[in-house]
């Protein structure tokens, strides 16, 4: 079995790759389901998952112009309160006028489609691109770590290369876009980071490499990580005989991403009546 | 698409991006290559991938778009949206939200909406309408399964938004049209009143079936200027395959949103309408043409030879039916007409022949479909054995059947209610075997079945699972150390389960599937098959969960009980999108005639099974609903006769034979036994209109030899 042609590669993806090869082979080659539980408390791990889901949707909907009151009184949750109050208070500055919220980007790269879904792309048409990324994390990541993170790499990269047509037509040039993370229980201090030349011309040659790597595999060449703390928050745990319980919640560094649950789910659930 | 295209059809792609254009056509004429090639050839001109929406009537006859469009030889940058008319509803409404809440009457104005799929939406009316059923006698005449009353009930409150009435009108229009005893009446006056119940309870708990979902986007989003403005600034270009299965309502949308595009490529299939059942109308479709300067048509067949247009030609001719296909071949060329006593001979004779069309003829087994009206488990079964037996890869889809049925789901299951004795579900000792073989590596029935004779028992205090201690020496040699030790392993997870706080169903499942059963020596450890099904029951379960869960019924019963309930009353589970897009494709396809018509893929051979079955004409039994009086093709105060219903009937048969032939390229073999899979002598229209033709044309090759 080999990847399907039509298969998009994503910032997810591609972390999963490179954090283990053996779960990209599960995942996305043999499209396997394998349901076990992610992290634990898997209550408390489902309930920030609803409220970043829930977050993403307001900021959203803020954007799209619904009315802050409007909004405000669907905001049933102490949490979920905290991190709109803190939006409300310190949204990003500066931010140019056309706004592209939840908003999916592909292109092309060494014969496959690369793809991301992108919480906020504001715009000035041939001046700057800013990217941004709501986070809801516990913890606020060390700007080492985003940076080395796939999804830094993919955003800034693809709207430089396939952003063209939110340009008038023109690509971006890398020095104007930027990318911003902005973190809900942080928001007075976003990690911003700024694109060049240099740093596009290294994204291109890694995630070439990446992508072709991956299509030269041999199905039998996707090894189990090295790396066994990727494990603990792997559903495959059993399956690689990798341990029997989930991962501590605690020690999940990175939020919940929608952007992998939604892409490949284009399509609606098929819902049939017997009648 | 990577065929060559024809001129006529290169000429309808590269139309100017600034067009209208209506297309119609019969299947098999290239439409739909015509539509993939014409969104390719707006992203060649420069269009915004994400200025365009291209709809279809229901997710599977996307999946063309979405290939063409994530084929990386196409070069396309962002993503173009392809979805239904509902899809798109139920997106608007989530994202819109807060500006409808109040204005569409719903209760609850600062908590967000709840979706209910089908399952939940069952849920709810179950609820509503067992304690009218239990102590107000309804339905008292209907002989009925309980999840059917459910789901025709939900289905009159879709008919009502997608025709276009209230839904207060329903039992009116079904009591005008009935012209039988009265008692009818009453069953539609309760059908009413568990529609309006249920409504109020949607209401008041911003709970949103599928026809509310659709009533607030087209009642109240589309008129609101926020709403429509996104719309009408995101999408410049539309595009609408197969807009004979939309509803009505969808027409009246594409209607009233047309002139806001700047182009637009409308697919109309001529005699299709196949999901007339679920609300499609072809003839508002075809009106919709009236708003389209440029018309067009394509009328040669990309896919059937001429002898097969005339099988459709002459089979039509035989139901008096009118046909655009032409008759200059010869039909006998495409038939073929096996006639066998009993229906195990027929299903022997459709595995050699395609066992012999694979194997000898070197015919790829996707070019090879089955088909009948209905795929009863028996006849799904004895074909998959036996066409497996030849070595002959197949698969099957039905998309109505309900994964409770499930080896692995009834397993899982199982182990839950053990996990959770209070509920009040004692599995029998036969579940008990069955999960035992099912979960413990390597174990065969016979030992599973000792375990569960000897270790298993349900008392006054609830199910009990012993040790493996205690069973004698002897057996437990028998059963083997090893397999003693996996069954200890289980047993001592569920104890400790029950030890602990409970937690919800899905995650307690999702937990005993992880550090137990798909650990190393367990059932579930390689067999992926088995954890597609775990993986589909706890989605099923946790979408039940979040739904249910943000609205309880009862403060007192556990959701995950609840659950258990739903599956004793037969609610049907939700299919998921998985289980379509995994299909083998390198297998023979056995399906509802139905089903394959939908999924829109031509294939070589066809074998049409049980043709003497009356269900290729009959309509279901739908005693609490109609689909033609709650039609918007209907007259309303006009009596539905029988004559009315031979006619319908007729032209069902005739719209899905036409749209099976022109979805084959080679040939089609019929199937028929004396008796039926229940022993039945039948002789259903179908058979008769093949007879008939098949002495016609016997007539006429004595002429001509004459
Ligand atoms: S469990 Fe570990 S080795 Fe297995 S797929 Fe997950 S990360 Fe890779």
């Amino acid at each position: 079995m080999t990847l399907r042609q039509e298969f998009q590669f994503s910032q997810g993806s591609l972390q999963d790759f490179v954090d283990c090869k053996r779960r990209f082979q599960l995942r996305y080659i043999e499209q396997l389901s394998w349901p076990a539980i992610a992290a634990d408390p898997i209550l408390d791990h489902e309930r920030n998952m609803d409220l970043g889901i829930q977050f993403h949707r307001l900021v959203q909907q803020h954007q799209l112009g619904i009315h802050e009151e409007k909004l405000t009184r669907m905001v049933n949750d102490a949490q979920l309160q905290v991190w709109w109050q803190n939006y409300l208070q310190h949204q990003p500055k500066d931010l140019p006028e056309q706004r592209h919220t939840e908003f999916l980007l592909s292109g092309s790269l060494e014969q496959r489609r690369l793809i991301g879904k992108y919480d906020l792309i504001a715009i000035e048409p041939g001046q700057r691109a800013i990217i941004v990324d709501w986070k809801t994390s516990k913890h606020t990541p060390k700007r080492q770590w985003l940076q080395d993170k796939l999804q830094t790499r993919v955003y800034l990269y693809l709207l430089t290369k396939a952003g063209a047509h939110l340009n008038n037509g023109k690509p971006f040039e890398p020095e104007q876009v930027s990318m911003m993370y902005w973190f809900a229980n942080a928001p007075e201090t976003p990690e911003i980071f700024r694109y060049d030349a240099t740093q596009f011309a290294d994204d291109e040659a890694y995630l070439s490499e990446l992508i072709h790597t991956i299509d030269q595999l041999d199905i039998d060449s996707f090894p189990l990580t090295d790396n066994e703390r990727h494990c603990r928050f792997c559903t495959y745990r059993s399956l690689c005989d990798r341990g029997l319980a989930a991962g501590d919640l605690n020690d999940l560094e990175d939020d919940f991403s929608q952007e992998d649950l939604d892409i490949d789910l284009d399509l609606e659930h098929i819902a049939e009546i017997e009648f | 698409m990577d065929f060559e295209l024809a001129p006529e059809q290169i000429e309808f792609i590269q139309q100017p991006v600034d067009q209208h254009i209506w297309l119609e056509g019969p299947a098999g004429s290239g439409k739909t290559t015509v539509g993939v090639n014409r969104l390719l050839h707006l992203l060649s001109k420069d269009i915004a991938a994400d200025s365009i929406l291209t709809l279809v009537p229901q997710p599977t006859l996307g999946v063309v778009y979405h290939q063409a469009i994530r084929n990386p030889q196409h070069n396309i940058n962002g993503v173009v949206d392809v979805t239904t008319v509902s899809g798109l509803a139920k997106r608007m409404v989530d994202l819109f939200w807060p500006l409808v809440v109040e204005e569409a009457g719903f209760g609850k104005p600062d908590q967000p909406p709840i979706f209910l799929n089908l399952e939940t939406a069952q849920y709810y009316m179950a609820r509503i309408v067992r304690p009218l059923l239990e102590q107000d006698r309804y339905f008292e005449s209907v002989t009925l399964d309980r999840n059917r009353i459910y789901s025709q009930i939900l289905d009159n409150l879709n008919k009502a938004v997608v025709v276009g009435f209230p839904h207060t009108e329903v039992a009116e229009r079904l009591k005008a049209a009935w012209i039988g005893d009265d008692g009818q009446a009453n069953v539609y006056d309760d059908v009413q009143d568990c529609a309006n119940r249920f409504r109020e309870y949607c209401l008041e708990n911003n709970l949103l079936d599928f026809s509310l979902q659709l009533d607030v986007f087209i009642n109240h989003l589309w008129s609101n200027e926020q709403c429509r403005s996104y719309l009408q600034n995101r999408y410049k270009h539309l595009i609408v395959d197969n807009v004979e299965e939309l509803t009505p309502l969808g027409h009246d949308f594409i209607k009233e949103w047309l002139p806001d595009f700047e182009s637009s490529f409308i697919i109309y299939d001529q005699d299709a309408g196949y999901r007339l059942f679920l609300g499609a109308d072809p003839f508002t479709g075809e009106r919709l043409k009236e708003s389209f300067e440029v018309q067009e048509t394509l009328t040669e067949s990309f896919v059937t030879s001429p002898d097969v247009q005339t099988l459709e030609k002459r089979l039509s001719d035989v139901m008096e039916r009118p046909s655009h296909a032409s008759a200059y071949g010869d039909a006998r060329e495409v038939i073929q007409f096996e006639y066998k006593q009993y229906h195990p001979e027929m299903i022997n004779w459709v595995a050699d022949s395609i066992a012999q069309l694979v194997h000898e003829e070197q015919v790829p087994p996707n070019e090879i479909v089955i088909l009948a009206p209905f795929l009863s488990d028996a006849l799904r079964f004895a074909l998959q054995n036996r066409l497996e037996a030849s070595d002959v890869p197949v698969q099957s889809h039905r998309p109505s059947r309900s994964m409770m049925e499930e080896p692995a789901t009834r397993c899982l299951l199982t182990w839950a209610s053990l996990a959770h004795p209070d509920w009040g579900f004692p599995p029998t000792s036969i579940d008990v075997a069955s999960a035992l073989q099912q979960s413990i590596g390597e174990m065969d029935l016979v030992r599973a079945q000792l375990l569960a004779e000897t270790l298993y028992w349900v008392d006054d205090d609830g199910p009990h699972l012993a040790s493996f201690d205690q069973l004698k020496h002897n057996m437990q040699e028998r059963v083997t150390y090893l397999m003693g030790g996996r069954y200890e392993g289980l047993r001592i997870w569920l104890n400790d389960y029950k030890s602990r706080k409970p937690e919800p169903l899905d995650h307690c499942i999702s937990r005993l599937f992880g550090e137990v059963l798909s650990q190393v020596g367990y059932g579930f450890h390689q067999n992926f098959d088995a954890a597609k099904v775990a993986s589909n029951l706890i989605d099923s379960i946790q979408s039940f969960r979040r739904v249910a869960g943000a609205r309880p019924l009862s403060k007192d019963t556990p959701l995950g009980k609840e659950y258990f309930e739903l599956i004793r009353d037969g609610v049907i589970a939700a299919q998921y999108v998985k289980n379509w897009t995994l299909q083998n494709e390198s297998a023979v396809l056995m399906a509802p005639a139905y089903t394959f018509l939908l999924n829109n893929r031509p294939v070589n051979y066809q074998f049409w099974l049980n043709v003497s079955s009356p269900g290729w004409w009959e309509r279901i039994f739908q005693p609490l609903t109609h689909p033609h009086v709650l039609s918007r093709q209907w007259k309303v105060d006009a009596q539905w006769t029988d004559t009315d219903e031979v006619e319908t009937n007729q032209d069902t048969l005739h719209r899905l034979m036409v749209g099976l032939i022109r979805r084959c390229r080679e040939r089609v073999f019929l199937g028929l036994s004396e008796l039926d899979e229940q022993g039945m002598d039948q002789r259903g229209p179908l058979l008769n209109a093949i007879q008939q033709m098949l002495r016609n044309l016997a007539v006429e090759e004595d002429d001509d030899g004459l």
